[in-house]
Order: C-alpha cells, then structure tokens, then sequence
C-alpha cells in the first residue's frame, strides 16, 4: 500500500487525497461535487443544497438480471455518496415501475433521479416523465446504460459486468448530483411544407399534407412528375397499369390548390431549423413558359399549351431518356403523352437555337430561347426527401455483357418495350433484328445481393416480385414462349405475393436456381448462351435464349451527398438515407423536421413506398398542426464575461448556430438555441472555457470522468 | 543494347518453365533485359507451391512454402517477378494475406523460426505480363519499340489464365490497370505491339482445364474442358495460342496430344508463352526459345512468322 502511494505520487494531487486513507474517502467524495456545483459558473444556477438521488436498477425480466449480481449491485449503490434510496424492480419502466420512482421522490425528497436499465434513447422520454410527475424537473433525471452497453454485450461474464454496472451507476450519480433545471424552448412552426423529388412517394406524400390544409411545394428535378413508376408498365402482383394507377394522381397534384408544383427544379440551399427552414429553389433554364406565366406577363392567350408544334420542325434528334435511350426525341420535348404539367422543355444542352421552334409557336409566344435559371426562396416548417433511386450500372458486371450483347437488356427496358406506349407499341423485340423473342431469361439479384466488391451487397427488394411480372407478361403476349428465372431465392413477402409465385409457376415459367456465371453471345445468330447451376438437380447448365433481361439493382441517388449536406441528412453504410431509427422511426432523420419516403431510404416495391409515404405526410404534419415545436434544451450558452470574441466557434459550428455580435460595446459569441443542437463541437473547443452546453456543462462531464477515474472500490 | 537495367526484379522460376519449357526463362531473362528489366534468379526458391495441391490441403504448409520463398527475395531487397499465373496465385496472394493479417504472419513466422527466418513484408510481387503492360515499369509503347521482327500476318489468340485476375476483389493489378476481369483485353494490346493480330473467340475465359487440382485429380475431365476451348480456338482460325502460365501451356501444348489418345481429335495448334513470343518478335531464335521442345509443333507458325 505504502509503495503503491509512492508510485502515485507524480500524478495528480486530488488523486492523492482520495487515495490516502480509506475512512476518510467517503467524505472526501461526498464535498467533491458539492464544491464542484459551488464553482458551478452556470447561467441560472440555483440548487446549493445537498443533492439526494434515488437510483432505481432495473431486472428488465431476465436481460439484465440474468446477467449480473443485481443486489450485490444494489448494495454497492448504497455506498455512493449522495445516494439518498435506492430500490430494484423487475420492469421500471411498467407503469408500476415508474409509480416507484415517483413515490420515493416525495417520500424521499429526492433532488435527482438515475435509472439504470436500457438505453436513453428507449425510455428516457419515459422515466423523465415520471420524474416530472414525481415533482421534479424533468432533466434532474440520468439514465445508466446497463443492458445494450453491459449485460447483452457481456452475456457470459457475470462478475465483469456486475463491476461495469456499478461503474455505470457511479458515473450516472455523479452526473445526477450537478443536473440543473432545464426548460424547452418552443419556437412558432411555419403553416408549410416542402417535399422534394415528385415520384409516387412525393407525390403520395404532397397529396396528403395538402388533404390535410397544408400548403406544399413539390420540387421535382425532371421536367414532369410521376418518377419511375411512370415507366413502369404494369404492377404486380395485381397486374394494374402503372399509369393508370398513377394518372390520377398525377393530374390530382397538378390540380391541387393547396400543392404548388415546381418541376424542373432543384434545391439549391437550407437554411433555419425545425419550423422555419428557408429554401432557395433552383428554377432550372426551361425556356418555354406556361400559361399562367404568360398571362403574368401580358401576353393574352400565351404561353405553352402542350400543342407540339414546336417539336415537328426541330432539327435535333436525342435518345429519349424516359424510353432508356430506344425512342428519339427533339431538343425541345416532353417526356411522354401523359405528362403533368403538360409543359415543354427545351434541353440547352444539344438545342443549336435555330429558332424554328419559336416561329411554330408563333402568337402564343411561349418559348424564350435566351431563358436563365430563377431563383425562388420559400419558408417551410417541415421537410420530407423522397428522392427515389437509380439503376445499378449493370454493365459492370462484364461476365453477363450488358452493353456488349444487343439481346441482353436491363428489366426497365423490358418495362418500356413492353409497355402499349413504348417504343415499340408494346412488342417485346430482340433489339439485335427486331424479333419476337421466343427462348427469354430473366437474371435476379443482378447486381443485389453481391459481395464480390462490384455489385451491392443488400437486396433491392422489388426485383423477384418485377420478374415475375415480367414472365407473365410474355406469356400473355407471346404465344408459344419460354421464360426461365433465374434465381438465388425468390423472396414473395408481400400481401398476395406468394400467390401471384404460384400462379406464374402454373403459367409455365421455369425456375432455375443458380447464380449465373457468364453468358456469351453466338456470334452469327446473336442468341445467348448463359451459364450457370443449377443447385438444385446440382449440374452445370448451358441455356441458349434469344434474349436475356437482368433484375439490375437499384442505389442511392448518385447526388445522394448533395442532398445530405443541405438537409443534414445521414446516410447508412450502403448509402441510402438514414433513418432516425429503423423501427420505430422510420420517416424521421436526426435533423428535426426533415423526413424521408420512398426508396430514398432504402429499396422498396409501390405498397411499402406510398405507405412511407403517407407515414411521412403525416409525421411532418404533426408540427405544422401542433403550431409549435418544443426543442430540447441542450443548446450552447456564451459566457459573455469569458467570451474573448474570437470567432473560432462560428466556424466550427456544423449547424450554422452560432453567430459573433455586438454586447455592451465588445464582439461576444450568441447561439441561435433553435438551431443548436448541443453537439458540443464549440464547448469542447473554446480557449476561454467560456462556452456553457446545458445538460453537458463541463462541471458535470468532469464529475463523470473524475467518478469514473476515482471513485471506485480500492 | 548495354541500357543499365532501371528495374531489378528476384526472378522466381517456379517448377513447369524450367522443367518443360526451358524457353519460357531464356526469353523472359533476355527479352526484359531489352526493356530496362534485369531479372535476378532467386536461389534456393522451392515450389511456390502450387495453390491447388498445397492450398486444398494443407493451408498452413501453403502459407509457410511461399512465405519462405518471400523471405528469400526480401533478403535480396527485391521485389519478385515470376511467369506463372499459379505462382502468382501462391506468392502473389500469400504476401498480400500476411501484409495484411498480423495474426497470420505471426503464425506463419512461428513455422519460420525453425528455418532462421523472419518475413517482414518488405516487397512486392509482380507478374512478368504485369510489367510489361504497365506503364510504371514497362508499357505497351516500349514492348512495341522493342520489337525488330514484328509477327506480321500471324492471328493469335490470347489465354489469360484463371489465377492473375481472379478473384477480382483480390487482384490489385486488376483493380487499378486492367479494369475487366470478365473480358479483359490488354493482352491482345501486347499482341498487336509484337505486330501479330489478336484474334477474339467464344468463352475466352474459360479456364484451361488443368488448374485448381484438376488435371492431378481427374485428367478426363480437365481435357474435357481443354478440348471445348480447342473447339472453340478452331472455330476462331487462329495460327496460336499464347498464354503467361506455363501450366496452361502444358495443358494446352501436351493437352492435344493426350486428347488425341483419349478422344482420336487433331488440332496442331501451337502455344507458345507471351515471353516466347516477345522473343521471337525481338528477334531470337527457335532453337533459343527452346521451341523444338513442345510438345505440339510451332513449324508452321514459325514459317508464317519468320
């Protein structure tokens, strides 16, 4: 002992003194965080007296108790200074769970509360609402990790976590002892919403929010709306048309008082918070300008009625993007017959501004050839992202030659040739010679479910459930056809999707589970060879087809980052947005007051989008509705007396918080509390000390790591 | 032709090129040396040892084979060149495993220390075809500058070998410079530099038939799968086969006249190493090459060629 103190003496002396004698160890931790709160510089500090906390551990059934020492737990908790009760229960957070909390607060006149059980962000909301109750502020309570941190990491060592959950509980009492009175701040919640990208989630989403009296905007990047599901031909598994499904909904948006419908437009900024986000829309250069506008601009009976006079004589011919390239179209255009808003476009990048276009349109006068791009700032209270998906570049899975074999095509070109209003009429071609294709293989998990380093390794959902549809579809059209699918597992999860398996097993299709290995082309009659498996009669398989469609993956955006970085969105390690929790919260993100819908957050088929799509209209309606939005009371406070005006924290800030102004004639720093959200970048960094993060004040930090460093058994 | 040489290279041999086709060396040692490439032998290297046969059975032992081999070049503070693909597969992969797994290596030294020996990971190992294509060392450009007696008029297909390009997310040389392991195309580069015409054909990468174990293991089989490539080069009217894996080579070159035995068909197709072939366009000759030694007869390429 004696040489173990000589050992300690070079580090700190505080240390010493803990050290020293046992007897007086106790005294000594019991002073330490009540000198500590008298040093306490905090704005609005109160509390002198004696801090008296009730910690209250939790069995959670068998979770926690199963694997540790629960009252050689509870005994030791006993010891800790300022601990004034402490009790264990089976379920704390069970409504008789929190009764005792809220019964040992009075009974016990307790200044803190510690539970410790899961993790915060399952029931802190929970047991801060039972402080509340017990009279207390709700922020006076801390909670001690002690299942997902220790005992469901630590399932088979009951001594090291017994150990870990008396240091979590020290640590947490610590904390409990210096917590302050904290109180939400409210701020008022713009009466409007944004929601960005005008596939069926955005347009699902927008339609709802404006069903429920919130003005919208829709800002759609593409000169139409409707997404990807305007491609499609038909849905499975009920076989409906995917436009006429659609349709309807897309004339309901145009037509919607409460939406206003931006397309061709593209957010170019954010600004503000939860409540009160300010947006700068990018109107991209559309050089043709629609009735209304003409009308704003005098000319009567003007502007765009979708007559298509223009197209005929423009001399510029370009693959047509909506058609993957199989159609041409002129350097002005519209995207396909059905389009809202029926409103042309001219593609500046290939239009030579020949002017012939502008004479066809004559007296209507709606096209302007010297067209710039606008800038429009809107404020919104809420947010939601649906910003859908793009196709895998199958092409860089060389071995199954897309782009080097004619006859082997991506399922969305399957969906546009077989589609009435296609390229082709509806006639499923062999692009090689134009053909009815009779021998068809369908590739899955093209690109899905692939951890060679090329492909992704997550399932794109929608691909199995698509294929099928596909082999129906050339059964229904072509007599006499064979399809085989190629499959790793077919996964029909959906309502009735194992039925339409069925069905299309019945119609004939062959199944051959397999990966496939390559697929060759013969040269002179350009059918394909494709290699492969077949795991389940366990023989390698060569099959000659006359066309071959791959179920390409789907992935983020490829401007998935750009829109990260104006909404303060997180992505997920595949690159899909990030969700705040992915059960329980699955439209919210961590920025407040931004939600997602759609495949942006992952892949999914029709029914899972326009059902997280009206999860999110309803998610951020619910601020605009209540009118304002209570924020957590974590933010930033400047000590203005230490506040040397440096200006290094507004810098640093990743929320644009913090701003430097003038106080009493000196540059002080001032925190925007709305937009803070206490990550504590600036307090961990300020020279001065002279920033204050409320809930994580320096003093309260310190008496963890001290309570941690020196307040164990010795 | 005296160039002091830019690179030096440990030039490990492996076990089919000296043994079966001696050539293979002589050019490869001669035809660098023309491209600023020294290649210094390695002495005391063993089998490398051969993936399929060593790595199917015991890894442990495969592991410590090629690390000793690695060791003896790390001695000679060189990186390693070789011209085989199974070799490349051996020392290639079991140096990147060890840079990048400390338990393996610690492991691997364990078995080393009965040898006095220690791998540190100090170098790197190259294939000869690497260099050559890869403008870092070589380059296509110098191959064709190289060349005093280009082989016109000869149409040549190319065998890459299964083991230099995959597995793809393994194969750094891959990743970085050849872009394509599925349908790669920079080896008929360096067939049109030598001034021959690189000839295409079905199911180029498709595998020889011999690697993995398979010729050892069931010889019916492996010229199954040789003699559906034969087809297929017939098919394509190709004047020969080059390869940069000598135990493609042999299965390709002796291959014919077992599948002859065995099946009663005839292709006289010759194959000939790239480094033979790079030989030849630099204008050594057959007897230096060693060719008369192969089992199939490259009289009729030579006559084109010459």
């Amino acid at each position: 002992m004696a040489e173990k103190k000589k050992t300690t003496k070079k580090t700190e002396t505080k240390k010493q003194d803990v050290k020293k004698e046992a007897p007086v160890k106790q005294e000594v931790r019991k002073e330490a965080p009540a000198a500590a709160a008298k040093t306490v510089a905090a704005p609005g500090a109160t509390a002198k007296q004696q801090p008296r906390i009730g910690v209250f551990i939790c069995h959670c059934g068998t979770n926690i108790a199963g694997s540790m020492d629960i009252p050689d737990v509870q005994e030791y908790t006993k010891t800790i200074s300022n601990v004034a009760y402490v009790d264990n229960y089976k379920y704390v957070c069970s409504m008789p769970g929190q009764s005792v909390i809220i019964k040992a607060i009075e009974d016990h006149k307790l200044t803190g509360v510690v539970v410790a059980a899961c993790s915060p962000r399952l029931h802190e909301p929970t047991f801060r609402r039972a402080t509340k109750e017990g009279g207390l502020n709700p922020f006076r309570f801390e909670m001690a990790n002690i299942r997902e941190q220790n005992s469901w990491v630590h399932m088979h060592d009951r001594e090291g976590s017994t150990a870990k959950a008396k240091d979590a509980i020290r640590i947490a009492v610590a904390k409990a002892s210096l917590l302050q009175d904290l109180f939400p701040k409210t701020v008022p919640v713009e009466k409007a919403a944004m929601v960005v990208g005008a596939g069926v989630a955005g347009m699902q989403a927008a339609l709802d929010l404006a069903a429920a009296g919130i003005k919208t905007y829709l800002i759609e990047s593409d000169m139409s709306i409707g997404g990807r599901m305007s491609q499609l031909d038909k849905t499975f598994p009920t076989l409906d048309c995917s436009q006429c499904i659609l349709t309807p909904k897309m004339v309901d948006v145009g037509r919607s008082e409460n939406i206003q419908l931006m397309t061709w437009s593209e957010v170019d900024a954010v600004e503000g918070f939860i409540g009160n986000f300010d947006v700068t829309v990018r109107k991209k250069a559309r050089g043709v300008i629609s009735m209304e506008e003409a009308e704003a601009k005098g000319i009567k009976g003007g502007g765009c009625n979708g007559c298509g006079d223009c197209e005929a004589p423009c001399p510029v011919v370009k693959p047509n993007e909506f058609e993957v390239g199989m159609k041409p179209r002129k350097a002005i255009y519209i995207n396909h017959p059905q389009v809202v808003p029926l409103l042309y476009t001219i593609d500046f990048n290939s239009c030579i501004k020949c002017g012939l276009c502008v004479t066809a349109c004559g007296e209507k006068k709606a096209i302007d050839l010297e067209a710039k791009d606008e800038f429009v700032k809107v404020k919104v209270g809420t947010v939601i992202l649906a910003t859908g998906y793009d196709i895998f570049p199958i092409e860089k899975k060389t071995e199954w030659g897309y782009k080097r074999f004619e006859n082997v095509i991506t399922s969305l070109e399957f969906e546009r040739l077989i589609c009435a209003s296609g390229p082709t009429g509806g006639h499923l071609i062999r692009p090689s010679d134009g053909e009815t294709p009779k021998r068809v293989a369908f590739v899955l998990c093209a690109g899905s479910r692939d951890n060679t380093g090329i492909g992704k390794p997550y399932c794109s959902r929608f691909c199995c459930m698509y294929s099928l549809k596909h082999a129906h579809q050339i059964y229904e059209k072509i007599p006499g056809v064979q399809s085989y699918l190629l499959y790793m597992d077919i996964r029909s999860f959906g309502k009735m999707y194992e039925e339409f398996y069925y069905r299309i097993q019945d119609e004939g299709a062959k199944f051959i589970r397999g990966r496939v290995a390559n697929i060759l082309e013969d040269e002179k009659t350009k059918n394909l060879h494709v290699y492969t498996d077949d795991t389940l009669l366990d023989r390698p398989i060569d099959l000659e087809v006359d066309l071959v469609v791959l179920a390409a993956a789907v992935e983020p955006k490829a401007d998935t980052n750009r829109t990260r970085k104006l909404f303060g969105v997180s992505c997920s390690m595949d690159g899909w947005l990030l969700e705040a929790h992915p059960k329980l919260n699955p439209c919210g993100t961590t920025t407040a007051g931004v939600f997602l819908a759609g495949v942006c957050q992952g892949p999914k088929d029709i029914p899972d989008t326009v059902a997280s799509a009206e999860g999110a209209a309803s998610a951020a309606s619910i601020p605009i509705h209540k009118g304002e939005v209570e924020l957590e009371p974590y933010f930033a406070m400047c000590i203005d007396e230490k506040c040397a005006g440096c200006g290094m924290c507004v810098n640093l800030c990743p929320y644009s918080a913090l701003a430097l102004v003038e106080k009493d004639g000196r540059t002080v720093m001032e925190v925007t509390e709305a937009k803070c959200k206490g990550c504590g970048t600036c307090g961990g960094f300020c020279p001065g000390g002279a920033i204050w993060m409320n809930h994580f004040a320096t003093p309260q930090v310190v008496a963890q790591i001290d309570a941690f460093l020196l307040g164990g058994e010795q | 032709m005296a160039e002091e040489a830019k690179h030096k290279f440990a030039f490990y041999l492996g076990c089919i090129a000296p043994n079966r086709y001696p050539g293979v060396e002589a050019a490869s040692i001669k035809a660098m040396k023309k491209l600023g490439v020294e290649l210094v032998p390695l002495k005391g290297a063993s089998c490398c040892p051969a993936p399929g046969a060593f790595g199917s059975i015991d890894l442990n032992v495969f592991y410590a084979m090629a690390a000793r081999n690695l060791v003896l070049a790390e001695q000679m503070k060189m990186d390693i060149a070789l011209v085989c693909n199974g070799c490349y597969k051996s020392i290639w992969e079991v140096n990147h495993k060890l840079k990048h797994n400390k338990d393996l290596k610690d492991a691997v030294n364990e078995v080393l220390k009965e040898v006095d020996m220690e791998y540190k990971g100090s170098i790197n190992v190259y294939h000869t075809a690497e260099l050559l294509y890869n403008d870092k060392f070589i380059g296509v450009q110098k191959v064709k500058d190289s060349v005093t007696n280009p082989l016109k008029g000869a149409r040549i297909a190319v065998h890459y070998g299964c083991h230099l390009v995959k597995p793809h997310k393994d194969r750094e040389f891959e990743k970085e410079v050849m872009l394509n392991t599925e349908c790669p195309t920079w080896m008929e580069e360096l067939v049109a530099a030598i001034g021959a015409t690189p000839v295409e054909y079905r199911n180029k990468m498709q595998c020889c038939g011999a690697g993995g174990g398979v010729r050892g293991f069931d010889i019916v089989h492996a010229l199954d799968i040789t003699n559906e490539k034969l087809i297929n080069l017939k098919e394509a009217k190709v004047d020969a086969l080059t390869d940069i894996c000598p135990f493609c080579q042999l299965q390709f070159d002796r291959g014919q006249i077992e599948i002859e035995e065995k099946f009663g068909v005839k292709y006289n197709l010759p194959v000939l190493h790239f480094a033979e072939l790079l030989g030849l366009a630099q204008g050594m000759s057959p007897q230096d090459l060693g060719l008369d030694l192969h089992g199939i007869s490259c009289e009729p390429f030579l006559q084109k060629v010459l």
